[in-house]
């Protein structure tokens, strides 16, 4: 029982860092209609901001996040409006140009962040990086009990900002029918530029909490940009609900493989509930839910 | 037309002035793959580091037959197919008599696959998967010993201080990993320790405990893990988390002797054992001095993997100082010869259970004492008594 509530314990703590990187690439998916396969790099380049930060001046990677998020806002919404929007006036051969140059911009991230800072292991050891609080036998990691409330709290801001008010809803607009929204008097290309902006702030956010209790190195983000993609997919696409509840299956279905399969099958698992969701709930799991 | 002749101009003048550069200093140069950058690049800086102070001291000794030693590094980023790639420019473009380094046991294989192929001398140092040897390849030495024999020394420690009943065995699913979670699963058996639990991870996990979480159900004596730094210490610290505590945490090598294990890892390193391969004050001549000489050169410890490169520069040496000439056939000829005394032991090649061109050693165990490395066992040669029961409680404190 106690190895059971354990895994769940673990897989609902990474579940919900997941979530904050799968939360960011499913708005700008919901917005712009395509898959940002720069995601993970963009959180990459957070986490070497937070690294720089702790090195030269011992910030706490917590206070980073004031600096992080607002730097991968500033980055993400210049990729936005000089490299992708000019793509949209283009005629080309394939209409999915920009996801094409996304993986370009992630591909320049990387090598410009490994010329930097060569690509030996970094990482950030902060006093409590290994603390931990117990309840009985189960173990709750500071850090990322730490990490899973702030991203609930991101998360609620966001809710708030998409919901509350006037610049949210012209999100949402966008979203659900770019056409009308032009006709409303709403900025689409402004809208895009924000919407990116935003979502590279959440990922800066994931990778800045994630850093007390991992390392990082340049080729990092590749994996998590196909975790983000797996979160996507589960939750339907451009739904944040669904990529909350994404997120936070993936993590427990990754515990769970793990503890009773075997940790060298752990992405397999996922994989298969991947499968298994496309099959039998083709519109993610956010045809669950009534949002 | 000015132009053109302009543009002449300068290119005779850049050979004339490369030219004379070229002639003036003939060299014998010889390939060193290494991990230096990526994920095994902290490894690859220790082992170049110690590459270069060795090949400081041969070339001040007067080099060889009068002629200055090279060293070509190449870097396999921890890759195999990079690693081959950089055999084949080694051999191909550079011209090199003999290639040397060798880290991760993919990397090496791949690379000893060219050295057989080309008809290349390859010296290992540090690859260790106990196939690297086994396959009768001629051209194919190496200095270290294989996987299978790193946990050696932990042996007679077990039988006679621990007596362990039971084990857990959590290894990276490479090929160093695979091979020494194999051996040291045999060696339990031969010991009659029951292995209760042995699983495998592929590296870039963030979160060990659903794993950890089995091991501690399981409640073995012996927790044997096979890791490379990073996980090492995510291993660790999440096991201080969970309050694991068997009787004792042991490495297989590899991460867990490093120093960069003990920073990221912090107090969680503290009392962890680990097979190791050298300790400096083993008395081998030279050893403790090469450990002070790096210390005040890099001002960082070295290690096992250090101790191996610098063996590995003088056997080469050694070797080109005997050979006939520098065809590949001598060279051979004379590496199989060997019988030199370096900072990591002696070096002499014999073949011995299945393998061939092997340097037989024996293996130490070490243990992290209050944030040094200490050597603890075989106690002959101990630089510290070890540290056994421990009280994880007071520790993890």
């Amino acid at each position: 029982m106690e190895v059971l509530i354990q895994t769940l314990v673990s897989g609902l703590l990474i579940g919900g860092i997941y979530a904050l990187i799968g939360i960011g690439m499913s708005l700008i998916m919901g917005v712009m209609k395509i898959i940002n396969l720069a995601h993970g790099q963009l959180m990459m380049v957070a986490m070497y901001i937070t690294y720089v930060l702790f090195e030269a001046l011992g910030l706490d990677p917590y206070f980073s996040l004031f600096i992080a998020m607002p730097c991968l806002f500033v980055l993400g919404a210049l990729i936005q409006k000089f490299l992708l929007n000019p793509l949209l006036k283009v005629d080309s051969i394939l209409p999915e140009n920009q996801v094409l140059m996304t993986v370009g911009v992630g591909m320049v991230l990387t090598e410009v962040i490994r010329f930097i800072f060569h690509s030996d292991y970094k990482s950030v050891k902060t006093s409590y990086s290994s603390s931990a609080i117990y309840m009985g036998e189960i173990s709750f990691n500071v850090p990322m009990v730490a990490a899973f409330g702030l991203a609930l709290v991101l998360t609620a801001a966001l809710f708030f900002f998409l919901l509350k008010t006037d610049l949210g809803k012209s999100v949402r607009a966008t979203a659900q029918n770019t056409d009308a929204a032009l006709l409303m008097g709403i900025n689409a290309q402004w809208i895009t530029v924000l919407t990116y902006g935003l979502g590279s702030a959440l990922v800066a956010a994931a990778g800045t909490l994630l850093l007390p209790i991992y390392y990082l190195f340049p080729d990092i983000g590749g994996p998590f940009t196909l975790k983000a993609f797996v979160i996507t997919m589960l939750g339907g696409m451009g739904s944040t609900v669904g990529a909350i509840l994404g997120g936070i299956v993936l993590g427990i279905a990754e515990s769970l493989g793990a503890t009773y399969i075997s940790m060298m099958l752990k992405d397999a698992v996922a994989m298969v509930i991947f499968l298994l969701v496309l099959i039998f709930l083709p519109g993610g799991l956010k045809t669950l839910t009534k949002v | 037309m000015k132009k053109t002749l302009g543009l002449l101009a300068c290119l005779a003048a850049i050979v004339g002035l490369l030219a004379p550069g070229v002639s003036a200093q003939e060299t014998i140069k010889v390939g060193i793959i290494l991990p230096l950058t990526g994920a095994q690049a902290a490894f690859g800086e220790i082992e170049k580091n110690s590459f270069e102070m060795a090949l400081e001291e041969i070339n001040a000794a007067g080099g060889i037959k009068g002629k200055k030693l090279e060293l070509i590094f190449e870097d396999d980023t921890g890759k195999p197919e990079v690693a081959r790639s950089a055999a084949e420019k080694l051999i191909n473009k550079d011209k090199v008599v003999m290639l040397g380094g060798g880290y991760g046991s993919s990397e090496t294989f791949a690379i000893a696959g060219v050295a057989q192929q080309s008809r290349m001398p390859f010296l290992v140092n540090t690859g260790s998967a106990d196939k690297i040897t086994e396959q009768k390849w001629d051209y194919v030495f190496r200095l270290n010993p294989p996987a299978s024999d790193y946990p050696g020394g932990l042996e007679s420690f077990l039988t006679e201080v621990v007596k362990p009943k039971t084990a857990a065995i959590l290894y990276e699913d490479s090929n160093f990993g695979t091979s020494s979670s194999q051996s040291f699963e045999e060696t339990c058996e031969r010991l009659g320790i029951k292995v209760l639990v042995k699983e495998g991870y592929s590296k870039g996990g963030v979160d060990f405990k659903p794993l950890l979480v089995k091991v501690k159900q399981a409640n073995p004596d012996l927790i044997y893990m096979i890791s490379y730094v990073m996980d090492a210490a995510l291993l660790m610290n999440q096991s201080m988390e969970l309050r694991l505590m068997p009787k004792l945490f042991v490495g297989g090598g590899a991460g867990f002797t490093m120093p960069e294990f003990q920073k990221n890892a912090g107090k969680a390193a503290n009392m962890v054992f680990s097979a190791t391969l050298w300790y400096q004050t083993l008395p081998y001549p030279g050893a403790k001095e090469y450990f002070d000489k790096y210390v005040k050169k890099h001002g960082k410890e070295t290690e096992y993997h250090g101790a191996e490169a610098h063996a590995a520069a003088v056997v080469i040496a050694d070797t080109l100082k005997r050979a006939k000439s520098l065809s590949p056939d001598d060279l051979r000829q004379a590496l199989s010869e060997t019988d030199v005394k370096t900072v990591f032991g002696p070096v002499k090649f014999t073949a011995y259970e299945k393998m061939t061109n092997q340097n037989k050693l024996p293996t130490y165990l070490v243990q992290w004492i209050d944030g040094k490395l200490e050597l603890v066992w075989p106690k002959d040669v101990a630089s510290k008594p070890y540290v056994f029961p421990i009280d994880w409680e007071k520790i993890w404190k």
